[in-house]
C-alpha cells in the first residue's frame, strides 16, 4: 500500500489545519488531532500524485495566502486556535467560490476521518459498531427462519410480519424465532446465538465529559 | 428456487496475484474488463452460453466478513482513489466509483428501478434502438430483478429517517413510490456505502458472479488493463499491469488473449481506456455525452429524535415532480457522512452534531440536461468535466424548496440547504427568498454516484460509439457493457438499466460466439 506523509513545514501547516477542524465540545475535548492527521494522510496516500501535490500546495496557500485572500496577514500557523478558526471560517465564506473550496477539501477530509472514529461516535451516542454487530446476528436469525423455505418471488418482502413484528424490527437485541423455538422450547442445536437484549441504544444525550 | 443460504454458499473462483508468480498469460473466449453491474452480468451470461470467460478486476476481493466499520479504511479498500474523486467544472462534484470485485454494486444504495418507458421510447425513436424497447427489455428486466432480488424492504426495517419523509409527503398529498432494493432481509444497518455489513445487499458478488463461477469462469483481481490488443483492426485481447500487488516485488504484467473483449470499467474508466488506445475514434463520441444525475443533500432538524443510526438507506422516493425531472428522496447515512453535509468544521459543527439524532437527511436528484466529457490531457492525465446547466440549477432551486416544504410538513424546525449564502431555511418565506435569490451553480454543493453515457449506443456509426449489439462500430470483437453504453440519462437509479443492457449485449455476443464456435467444430 502506498504511503504518504506530510513532511517538514507542510506537516506543521497540516497539523494546524486539522487541529482547528477536529470536533470539540465545552465538556469534551478529544485529543485526536494526531490520529486524525494520520487518517487524513492515509486517505491522501490513495490519491494520484497530482491530487497529493494539490493537497500539499493548498496547505501552503492557506498558510501564506491570507493577504491575497484578504483575510489576514499572519501565516496561519502563527495564530492561536481561535484565530485560526476565524481565518479558516472567513476563507470558507469567501465570495470567490474557488477560494472557499480550498477549505472545503480539508474540512471534508477531517470531518470524515474524525466523525468515523469510535470514540466520537460513542460520545455522540451513535453506537454504529454495536449496531452493525447486532444486525448481523439479527439477519442470521432471519436466515435460519428462511432455511428450506423457497423465497417468495420478487418483489415481495421476505420477513413474515407474524414472526418478525415490524414494531420490533429495529430493536436492539430482538431476535425473531418460530413459536417452537420460543424461550424454553429452543432446540438444543439452535444454530444462531440468541444474545441477551441490550438496553435500547437509540442516540440520546451524550455522555459526560471525560476528566 | 434458491434460498438465501444457497446463494451465499457458492464457491468463489477469485484469483489474487498472491497466488501466482511472474507474469500472467491467459487464453479464453471472452475477457471482461471490470466486475461491476455491467461486467459481472455480461460475464455470467457469457459463461452460461458455454464460453470460457475471464473477468479482470482492478481492485481487490472483499467478503462481507472483511468489511470494517472504519469508513476511511473502507473507502480506501473499495473505492477508486479512496473515494476522493471529483468531476471538474464551475462547481467540483464529488463522486464515488467502486474499485473492487463487484464494483459499484458493492457501494451503492441498492435502489432497483426499471428504465422509465418514456426514456426507452425516446431511445427507440431518436437513436433507432429497437432492441431497447420496453417490450423487448421486459423479460430482461424480469431476469435482472429475479437475479438481484429486487424486493421491498421487510416491514419495520425502514427506520425513522424514511418514516419522517413518508409522513411529510403524505401530509402534502404528494405521490410516493416504494423502493425495491436488491436485498435479502436488509436489516437497517445503515452502512450501504462502504459495503453492506450484514450481507443483505445482493451485490454482483452474491448474484451474477456466482453464476459465472458455477460455469467455471474466474475473476482475477488487481489487474488493471492499459492496452487493448488488436490484430488487423480486430480486438484479440488485453494487456495490463498488476496493481497493489499483494505479493510485492517487481512490477508484473499480464496478457489475456480472447475471441472477444468486453469493457465494463464504468462511464469514466471505459472511455479513458479507449482514448488511451485510440480506439473508437472515427465517430468522435468517445467520452462525450457524460451525464451524472447530479444531486444535492439537505438535512432537516426536528424537535424530537429521528434515529440516525438505524434504518434503511432509502425506502421511498417522492415522484410528485417526476414530470419536471426532479426526484426527492430520504437518504440515511452514517454519522461521518452527515457531518460532511453540514459544510462546517470545528466547534460549530460539533455543536450541531451533538444533535445529530434530531436531523433527518434527504436529497434531490435531477434528471440532467447537461452533457460533460471525459478527456485525456497530455501525459495521459484524465480530466472529467461537467457543468450543471441553468435549467437544471432551476430544478435544484425548486427541488430543495419542495423537500424543505415536505420536511416542514413533517414538523421540521429548520432545513439545512446545500446553497452557500442560504445555509438554512426556517419557513415558507425563507424557501421563497431562496428561490428568488436563485443560488448559482458555483454556490452549490453537489454530489453524484450515477455516471453514464460516455460510449453511448446508437444505430448510426456517426452518433454513437457502439452499435445496437454493444460492439464498437470500428473495432470488431470489442464490446462495451457498462453505464457508459447508456444512450442517455434515465432519471432513476441506473443499476437495473445497466444490468438489463449488459444482459442484452451478452446474450447477443454469446449467441454469436457460440455459433461461430459450433461452426468451427463442424
Amino acid at each position: 500500500m502506498p504511503t504518504f506523509e506530510f513532511r517538514g513545514y507542510t506537516r506543521t501547516i497540516a497539523r494546524a489545519v486539522v487541529d482547528t477542524m477536529v470536533p470539540r465540545w465545552p465538556d469534551y475535548e478529544p485529543d485526536i488531532t494526531d490520529q486524525v492527521l494520520r487518517r487524513v494522510e492515509q486517505t491522501v496516500s490513495r490519491q494520484p500524485l497530482a491530487v497529493q501535490t494539490l493537497v500539499t500546495a493548498g496547505l501552503w496557500g492557506l498558510e501564506f495566502g491570507g493577504p491575497a485572500m484578504g483575510v489576514g496577514l499572519m501565516p496561519l500557523t502563527r495564530l492561536d486556535r481561535e484565530a485560526r478558526d476565524a481565518r479558516l471560517t472567513a476563507i470558507a465564506h469567501h465570495p470567490i467560490p474557488t477560494v472557499r473550496r480550498s477549505v472545503l477539501l480539508y474540512q471534508t477530509l477531517v470531518n470524515l476521518c474524525a466523525y468515523s472514529m469510535p470514540e466520537i461516535e460513542a460520545f455522540l451516542g451513535a453506537h454504529r459498531r454495536d449496531w452493525r454487530e447486532d444486525r448481523r446476528r439479527f439477519r442470521d436469525a432471519l436466515l435460519v427462519l428462511d432455511e428450506g423455505r423457497p423465497l417468495p418471488p420478487v418483489p415481495a418482502a421476505l420477513a413474515d410480519p407474524a414472526i418478525v413484528e415490524p414494531a420490533r424490527y429495529l430493536e436492539v437485541g430482538f431476535r425473531p424465532r418460530r413459536e417452537a423455538e420460543a424461550p424454553g422450547n429452543a432446540p438444543p442445536d439452535a444454530p444462531t446465538e440468541i444474545v441477551t437484549p441490550k438496553p435500547k441504544s437509540k442516540p440520546r444525550a451524550p455522555r459526560k465529559a471525560r476528566t | 428456487m434458491s434460498t438465501a443460504r444457497t446463494v451465499e454458499r457458492t464457491v468463489e473462483r477469485v484469483i489474487s496475484p498472491a497466488e501466482f508468480s511472474g507474469p500472467l498469460t491467459l487464453d479464453c473466449d471472452v475477457v471482461v474488463v471490470g466486475s461491476g453491474a455491467g461486467g459481472a452480468t455480461a460475464a455470467a451470461v457469457l459463461a452460461e452460453a458455454g464460453l470460457n470467460v475471464i473477468c479482470l478486476e482492478e481492485g481487490a476481493f472483499h467478503r462481507t466478513s472483511d468489511y470494517s466499520a472504519d469508513i476511511p479504511e473502507m473507502f480506501g479498500r473499495v473505492m477508486r482513489n479512496g473515494g476522493a474523486t471529483a468531476i471538474m467544472g464551475r462547481a467540483p462534484i464529488p463522486y464515488l466509483e467502486g474499485r473492487c470485485v463487484g464494483g459499484s454494486t458493492v457501494i451503492n444504495g441498492g435502489m432497483c428501478w426499471r428504465t422509465p418507458e418514456a426514456v426507452l421510447d425516446r431511445w427507440v425513436s431518436e437513436r433507432g434502438l429497437g432492441d431497447l424497447s420496453a417490450r423487448r427489455l421486459e423479460p430482461l428486466f424480469e431476469e435482472v430483478e429475479r437475479t438481484i432480488h429486487a424486493r421491498y424492504q421487510d416491514a419495520g426495517s425502514e427506520g425513522d429517517n424514511n418514516d419522517v419523509f413518508h409522513r411529510g409527503a403524505t401530509r402534502l398529498g404528494w405521490k410516493l413510490s416504494k423502493n425495491k432494493r436488491n436485498q435479502i432481509h436488509c436489516v437497517g444497518s445503515n452502512d450501504c456505502v462502504t459495503g453492506c455489513p450484514s450481507g443483505a445487499k445482493q451485490s454482483a458478488i452474491t448474484t451474477w458472479l456466482p453464476r459465472l463461477w458455477a460455469q467455471g469462469g474466474v475473476v482475477y483481481t488487481h489487474c488493471k488493463v492499459d492496452k487493448i490488443l488488436t490484430q488487423r483492426g480486430r480486438a484479440i485481447g488485453v494487456e495490463g499491469k498488476i496493481v497493489d500487488d499483494p505479493a510485492g516485488g517487481a512490477p508484473r504484467r499480464f496478457t489475456v488473449r480472447a475471441r472477444a473483449v468486453v469493457l465494463s470499467g464504468g462511464a469514466i474508466q471505459t472511455p479513458l481506456l479507449l482514448l488511451r488506445n485510440r480506439l473508437g475514434q472515427p465517430c468522435g463520441q468517445v467520452g462525450r455525452h457524460f451525464t451524472i444525475h447530479p444531486n444535492v443533500k439537505v438535512a432537516a432538524r426536528f424537535d424530537h429524535d429521528v434515529d440516525t443510526v438505524r434504518g434503511a438507506h432509502q425506502a421511498w422516493q417522492c415522484v410528485e415532480f417526476d414530470h419536471k425531472g426532479i426526484l426527492l428522496a430520504p437518504g440515511l447515512v452514517p454519522l461521518a457522512f452527515q457531518s460532511v453535509g453540514f459544510n462546517d468544521f470545528g466547534a460549530r459543527l460539533a455543536k450541531r452534531m451533538r444533535e445529530h439524532h434530531r436531523y433527518a437527511t434527504g436529497g434531490i436528484l435531477v434528471d440532467d440536461h447537461a452533457s460533460g466529457r471525459i478527456r485525456l490531457l497530455p501525459l495521459g492525465v484524465p480530466l472529467v468535466q461537467y457543468d450543471v446547466t441553468q435549467a437544471d440549477q432551476a430544478a435544484f432551486h425548486q427541488g430543495v424548496g419542495s423537500l424543505a416544504e415536505l420536511y416542514f410538513a413533517a414538523g421540521a424546525l429548520e432545513v439545512v440547504t446545500p446553497f452557500h449564502g442560504h445555509p438554512t431555511l426556517k419557513s415558507a418565506d425563507d424557501i421563497r427568498a431562496m428561490q428568488r435569490a436563485a443560488p448559482r451553480v458555483e454556490d452549490t454543493e453537489y454530489f453524484t454516484a450515477h455516471l453514464m453515457g460516455t460510449c453511448r449506443m446508437d444505430s448510426q456509426d456517426k452518433r454513437g460509439v457502439i452499435d445496437p449489439e454493444g460492439q464498437l462500430w470500428d473495432v470488431p470483437g470489442l464490446y462495451v457493457s457498462d453505464a457508459s453504453a447508456l444512450p442517455g440519462t434515465i432519471g432513476v437509479n441506473p443499476q437495473v438499466t445497466i444490468m438489463a443492457i449488459a444482459l442484452h449485449i451478452a446474450q447477443r455476443l454469446g449467441e454469436r460466439l457460440s455459433k461461430r464456435g459450433a461452426a468451427r467444430v463442424a
